[in-house]
């Protein structure tokens, strides 16, 4: 008889259940790489993402640029269009990676595996959106640097450490929030998707993706305080392009790194509340396995 | 020993109805022609409809319809008053038109392709659609017309904002009627052609390439003169533009319902004034120039989908599901 | 906490399960489930499409919250105890087409292995050894996007064993399997059940066969309710209490009667005359006996022997869990009415006689009959 049918050399299935704090760590820890590990091997596998969702996406980054530069805008306003565009990679990579994941997951019938495993949906989560980080980092940067090359942008960078910071807070709320809206596709099914798509320009728009958001007054100032990408964004052309006409009338880079925290401490504890709620109330209405739902 | 319990033979008399016909008749694999085309594109056309409008309540499908095309407009609208403050109407006017109309491009571009996507990752209908005797193709733009009929209602009503609220000077009275018709039918055609050519990448790629006709779609929209004018761009960049239906289109509907609206193919730094002399190009050259780049691009869509149905029959790609 | 009789608890308490499905007009799934499963069984579920048998799975499996009454798995309540019962329990559905396509067999089967909380090396390693037994070693770095049916659940299979589960749920698993892929699954799932004791496994189906080969005991259900539990054995008796022979003998003389007289006999009936064996077609006469119990066939053979007739041939013939299904469902809802006639084995008595029994309608007084 193969070894393989043995069973481990526990007493009882309550032992075998009796996880400690240690073991359900590196079970969530692994969970992550194993997640990740599709995505990672799917980048690898298959190459078209480098022309579609690269330099395409770029395409559309230029076009804003031309926007400005047919209205003859100062040129700091080209690199703001640029780094908008560099973090849009990241803020699609949290909506369609990881928030709407669950739907296609629901789809496939690996939802219902991953509920059974004993491991956290959090880690599952993230290692979603770390996978599709090696796509979202090579956006960026192309874009960054193509900017940078072709459309003569200027960086005037003096608190390299904060901006680092800023940028890992910003990636941090952002896949926070993601783990929130995941949360609420368990529930919503179907209609999630769509509200997904729904949302997307909308953010575009309020989050000042190619305009400094404290134009928008009081819209933007209310951006700031609850949409990660608009207050990341901002505060890193407030450190990017030091003394950039056009920005103003949002708090310091300081502050809107505070504010990133805040929302990092309190998505993740929103998503963690709310993956264990939704779940429970998706068990009930039988949405976790129902394909159409 | 157990013994299966016995079928009772079937008679005439205890055989559904349904599985009762007339007998095998050689004329049904001659077809019917253009009713079988017509019923076919019929079906998908309400097949789309329903799979696009059921997912929510009427007012929720309503804000999805216009909340997407009016964010669009309200960014390009918002970069130029950022930089030329609120008096620039005309250069709003310009951004307006062209962002609503983006949104009409973006759903037809993007529908078809979804589609396929759709049938084939989620539904898992697409090898079942492609077995039947109807034309692929013809399904799969029936499909994309439901989103597309929704891309032309959220562009219509981005502009209807945009006159109301945003300041564009529009008068009804001046609207070129016959121009804007003739734009519009061969615009659509264009569109549509566009998506085809969509589709048939979708049907080599993964699941994951749901991004990829919206990542068309924005490239399309750097060198289609939708926000600004084409003049802005490289020389290369314009001669791309030139080649593009969309951009005639765009210039087309602009100039129907604005007369006076900066042209976005013409100006006396563009590569049409080069190549022509004149600084603007006229009604009856736009609408010439978007029926012959319509013609090149249905050209191309059609072989590109052949070539791609043949490939996928080739390498099994109709039924598969992939995923990461 | 329920216990059996040495004091562990139930591989599976459920008491009272009904679910609900809120929808228009509401769906009753399940309708009032009392189920005990003793560690170490495999116990099946044997019922048609819609019966609940898979939301029954879903509960107890914590994909789905019951909306009625309580269940537990080893003790953990599958409501509020779901991190502990994950720990413990797969799942394997028939039918999946869940997975990624394009990682290779071992990966998928790796990265699983992570979600359980394996090692790296080690989840390799177990992989390596579960794809060995299932049957997968050639497929190993095949993409799962190319394999075949058979061989996705075998890969589906190894997957619901990487946490060696101490409570394993098979939801249809040989669903749209041909007939060797089934039989390679059935033989896997016995073997793993035989390999260590205490092994517990709940099997779902709508196949007969199945359940009659594989399952130790069963409930039958239909419409959210168990009709009947009990072993193979014991279900096959509702619907026949006598043993059904057939026998073919060389000659018979005085006919039916003679048999049909002797202790023990229900009824004697001629089945049908003559059989052909290669190019001859010899005379014999078959009979279909009806006998009270097995016990009353050694009077017939030494009656047969007596007026010298030969037994050519003797086959029992047993109901098979077709027939108590068709017993069951048929009669589900009219068992308060028709109150189980103990002549008719609880049967309608319009009803046609159950296909294993060939038992004649009845027939002519000149003929014998019970």
């Amino acid at each position: 008889m193969s070894s393989v049918y043995v069973n481990r050399p526990t007493a009882s299935p309550q032992a075998a259940a009796a996880w400690d704090t240690r073991r359900q760590l590196l079970t969530n820890v692994r969970g992550i790489g194993g997640r990740a590990y599709p995505r990672v091997s799917g980048i690898l596998r298959e190459r078209s993402w480098l022309f579609f969702e690269i330099l395409l996406p770029f395409m559309t980054t230029s076009g804003f640029v031309f926007v400005y530069r047919a209205l003859q805008a100062p040129p700091a306003y080209i690199g703001f269009v640029v780094l908008g565009g560099a973090m849009t990679a990241f803020w699609l990579n949290v909506m369609w990676m990881m928030a709407a994941q669950l739907y296609w997951e629901k789809d496939q019938g690996n939802l219902e595996l991953y509920f059974t495993a004993p491991v956290s949906m959090m880690s599952i989560l993230l290692g979603m959106a770390v996978g599709g980080m090696a796509m979202s980092f090579a956006r960026a940067i192309v874009v960054l640097a193509i900017g940078a090359i072709v459309y003569g942008v200027q960086f005037q960078i003096e608190q390299w450490a904060l901006l680092l910071a800023v940028f890992a807070l910003t990636l941090a709320a952002l896949y926070g929030l993601g783990m929130v809206l995941a949360s609420l596709f368990l529930l919503w099914g179907r209609e999630a998707w769509h509200l997904t798509q729904l949302t997307v320009e909308p953010i575009y728009f309020v989050s000042g993706l190619n305009f400094p958001v404290g134009r928008l007054g009081a819209l933007g100032a209310l951006a700031i305080g609850t949409i990660p990408l608009a207050v990341g964004l901002d505060a890193m052309r407030q450190l990017a392009f030091v003394n950039a006409p056009g920005l103003g009338g949002t708090p310091s880079p300081g502050i809107e790194a505070g504010i990133l925290v805040v929302m990092t401490v309190i998505f993740i504890g929103v998503a963690r509340w709310m993956l264990t709620r939704l779940e429970m109330l998706a068990r009930r209405e039988g949405k976790l396995t129902m394909r159409w739902g | 020993m157990t013994t299966p319990t016995a079928a009772r033979p079937a008679t005439p008399e205890t055989l559904p109805r349904a599985f009762v016909g007339p007998g095998l008749d050689p004329a049904r694999a001659r077809g019917n022609g253009f009713a079988d085309t017509r019923r076919a594109f019929l079906t998908a056309t309400r097949l789309g409809w329903l799979l696009e409008a059921n997912w929510t309540d009427p007012v929720l499908f309503f804000i999805y319809s216009i909340a997407k095309p009016l964010a669009s407009v309200l960014i390009l609208v918002f970069m130029v008053n950022v930089i030329s403050g609120g008096g620039s109407t005309g250069l709003r006017a310009f951004v307006v038109v062209g962002s609503s109309l983006w949104s009409f491009v973006f759903s037809g571009v993007a529908g078809l392709g979804w589609a396929i996507l759709d049938d084939r990752e989620r539904y898992r209908m697409l090898r079942y659609v492609f077995v039947s005797p109807s034309d692929f193709v013809v399904v799969i733009l029936g499909r994309g017309v439901a989103r597309v009929a929704v891309g032309l209602a959220g562009a219509i009503i981005s502009l209807a904002v945009g006159i109301a609220f945003l300041g564009v000077d529009f008068d009804p009275g001046r609207i070129d009627w016959p121009v804007l018709a003739v734009a519009m039918v061969l615009g659509l055609w264009a569109v549509i052609a566009i998506g085809v050519l969509i589709a048939a990448v979708c049907i080599q790629t993964r699941q994951e390439s749901w991004q990829y006709p919206e990542a068309v779609a924005g490239a399309l929209f750097l060198v289609s003169g939708a926000v600004f004018p084409l003049s802005v761009l490289p020389p290369f960049a314009q001669a791309v533009g030139l080649i593009s239906p969309l951009s005639w289109w765009m210039e087309g509907v602009r100039r129907a319902l604005l007369p006076h609206a900066p042209s976005a193919i013409g100006g006396t730094t563009s590569l049409f004034h080069d190549l022509t002399g004149a600084v603007e190009p006229s009604a009856a050259t736009v609408l010439l120039a978007l029926s012959a780049t319509g013609v090149l691009v249905t050209l191309a869509a059609t072989l590109a989908f052949r070539r791609s149905e043949r490939r996928a029959k080739d390498l099994g790609l109709i039924d598969r599901t992939t995923g990461s | 906490m329920p216990a059996d009789t040495t004091g562990a608890p139930l591989a599976i308490d459920a008491r009272g399960i009904r679910r609900i499905y809120k929808t228009k007009p509401p769906v009753v799934a399940l309708d009032g489930i009392d189920l005990q499963v003793e560690p170490g069984e495999l116990f099946g579920l044997l019922g048609p499409n819609g019966a609940g048998k898979t939301t029954l799975i879903k509960i107890l499996t914590t994909l789905l919250l019951p909306s009625e009454g309580t269940a537990r798995i080893f003790g953990f309540d599958v409501v509020t105890r779901t991190k502990e019962l994950r720990r413990i329990m797969n799942m394997v559905a028939g039918g999946e087409q869940s997975g990624y396509g394009m990682l290779t067999v071992h990966e998928q089967l790796w990265m699983f292995s992570q979600f359980y909380g394996l090692g790296v090396r080690e989840g390799r390693r177990r992989v390596e050894e579960l794809i060995e037994a299932v049957g997968l070693a050639e497929q190993r770095m095949q993409r799962v996007s190319t394999l075949s049916t058979g061989e996705r659940q075998k890969m589906n299979f190894a997957r619901g064993l990487l946490n060696d589960p101490w409570i394993f749920f098979l939801d249809e698993p040989t669903l749209g399997l041909d007939v060797s892929a089934a039989r390679s699954v059935r033989d896997l799932v016995r073997a793993w059940q035989a390999a260590v004791p205490g092994r517990t496994i709940l099997l779902t189906t709508h196949y007969m066969a199945e359940a009659d080969e594989l399952c130790e005991r069963l409930a039958i259900v239909d419409h959210g309710k168990i009709l009947a539990i009990g072993t193979p054995d014991e279900l096959k008796r509702r619907v026949q209490r006598e043993s059904i022979f057939r026998l073919e003998l060389d000659q018979l003389d005085g006919g039916p009667a003679t048999l049909a007289r002797l202790p023990g006999v229900t009824s004697a009936v001629i089945a049908a005359n003559g059989r052909q064996e290669g190019d001859e077609t010899s005379q014999t006469v078959a009979v279909n006996l009806a006998l009270e119990g097995d016990a009353a066939l050694g009077s017939v053979v030494n009656a047969l022997g007596g007026i010298g007739s030969r037994i050519v041939s003797l086959q029992k013939s047993e109901p098979s869990l077709e027939d108590v299904f068709v017993e069951l469902v048929g009669r589900g809802f009219d068992e308060a009415e028709a109150n189980g006639s103990p002549s008719s084995g609880g049967r309608d008595p319009t009803d046609e006689p159950p296909a294993h029994a060939e038992r004649p309608p009845t027939r002519e007084p000149a003929e014998v009959g019970r």
